[in-house]
C-alpha cells in the first residue's frame, strides 16, 4: 500500500484536538509530497501549539508564519500543510516556509531554520515513491504548475515533458513498449531515454531523474 | 535608523527574530499583525505585501532595506551587529 492510500479522511477538528492528532493527520499527507516532520522535536511542538491556537481562533490550522488576507482563494493556500501550493519553492528550500516540514532527504532539519530563500537554478522535486510506479508503466506527475510524464522502463525511471508535439496529448497516459512511450492519441513513439521521436522537430524535453532512499526526484 | 518588525504572535521565526534583536539591544517598533483588528490590520497586511511582495513573516524594515524571514547573516549585516 502506498502512503497515498493511507491518507486519513479530513474531519472537522473537534474541541480538544491535540498536537498528536495534528501529527497523525498530517504525516501521511506530507509523505506523499516528499516531506516529513522536522527532526527538531521542540520546534515541531512549538509550531503545532501555535497551529492549535490558530485553530481555536480562526477555525482552521492556518500557517503560523503567514497571515490571512480574507480572500478565501488566497487563504486556502496557507492551510497547513500548504506544501502542494508551493511544492517547487519548498523543494528548493528543502523545507516548508515555517520549517515544520523538511524534505525527506534532509539529514538534520534543525540546521535549516535560517533558510528562507529559494536558491536559483534547477530544483529537485520528489514526485513518487519507487513502489508507486510498476515497471513498464507511465503516469503523469505534477510539479508546481508543470505536468510531466514519468516512466519506468527496465527498472529505471525516466521523465519527459508530458505534451506530445503532434496534438498535445498527455504522454504520461500512453503506454510503454520497452524504452518507447506511445502517445495515447495517435501512437507517436518517443524514446524515454532521450525524448527523441521518428517525427521531425517533435522531440520532447527530457528531465533528469534521481532515485534516493526509495523516492524518485525529478530536476526541473 | 528606524527599525520596524512586522511579526505574527504565532510565528516561531518571528519569536526568534525578536529574541535576536533584544539580545543585540536593537531598538525597534514591533507590529504584531495578527493581533490587530479592522482597518489597522488591513493596512498592516497591505504594508507587508508592499514591502516584501508576500504575506510571509517576519518582515523587518530598517531604513529602506527589508529582510524577510529570520535570516541572521542579513540581519547582522543590515544592523551592523
Amino acid at each position: 500500500m502506498s502512503a497515498a492510500d493511507e491518507r486519513p479522511v479530513r474531519r472537522r477538528f473537534e474541541d480538544g484536538t491535540t498536537i498528536e492528532d495534528l501529527r497523525t493527520y498530517m504525516a501521511p499527507f506530507v509523505a506523499t509530497l516528499g516531506f516529513r516532520f522536522n527532526d527538531d522535536e521542540e520546534f515541531v511542538e512549538e509550531v503545532l501549539e501555535s497551529e492549535l491556537e490558530i485553530l481555536d481562533r480562526d477555525g482552521d490550522v492556518f500557517c503560523p508564519c503567514r497571515v490571512r488576507t480574507g480572500d478565501p482563494k488566497e487563504d486556502v493556500k496557507i492551510v497547513c500543510p500548504c506544501i502542494p501550493f508551493y511544492l517547487d519553492q519548498f523543494s528548493a528550500m528543502r523545507k516548508c516556509w515555517c520549517g515544520l516540514f523538511v524534505r525527506i532527504d534532509v539529514e538534520d532539519g534543525s540546521k535549516l531554520h535560517g533558510v528562507i530563500e529559494v536558491p536559483e537554478g534547477p530544483v529537485e522535486v520528489r514526485v513518487v515513491a519507487v513502489e508507486d510506479l510498476a515497471d513498464g508503466q507511465g503516469r503523469v506527475v505534477t510539479v508546481g504548475k508543470k505536468k510531466l510524464a514519468l516512466f519506468r522502463a527496465d527498472g529505471e525511471f525516466y521523465c519527459l515533458a508530458n505534451v506530445c508535439k503532434h496534438w498535445g496529448a498527455p504522454l504520461g497516459e500512453g503506454y510503454l513498449d520497452g524504452y518507447f512511450a506511445m502517445c495515447p492519441w495517435h501512437g507517436w513513439r518517443f524514446d524515454v531515454r532521450d525524448g527523441t521521436t521518428d517525427h521531425p522537430d517533435a522531440d520532447v524535453r527530457v528531465y533528469e531523474v534521481t532515485v534516493r532512499h526509495g523516492e524518485v526526484f525529478v530536476t526541473v | 535608523m528606524d527599525v520596524t518588525l512586522y511579526a505574527l504572535s504565532t510565528c516561531p521565526y518571528c519569536r526568534m527574530t525578536k529574541k535576536f534583536l533584544d539580545k543585540n539591544e536593537v531598538e525597534y517598533e514591533l507590529v504584531e499583525v495578527d493581533l490587530l483588528e479592522g482597518d489597522e490590520k488591513t493596512d498592516a497586511v497591505a504594508t507587508v505585501k508592499e514591502l516584501s511582495g508576500g504575506t510571509s513573516f517576519p518582515v523587518l524594515k530598517a531604513g529602506d532595506e527589508i529582510v524577510v524571514g529570520f535570516n541572521k547573516p542579513k540581519l547582522k549585516a543590515l544592523l551592523d551587529l
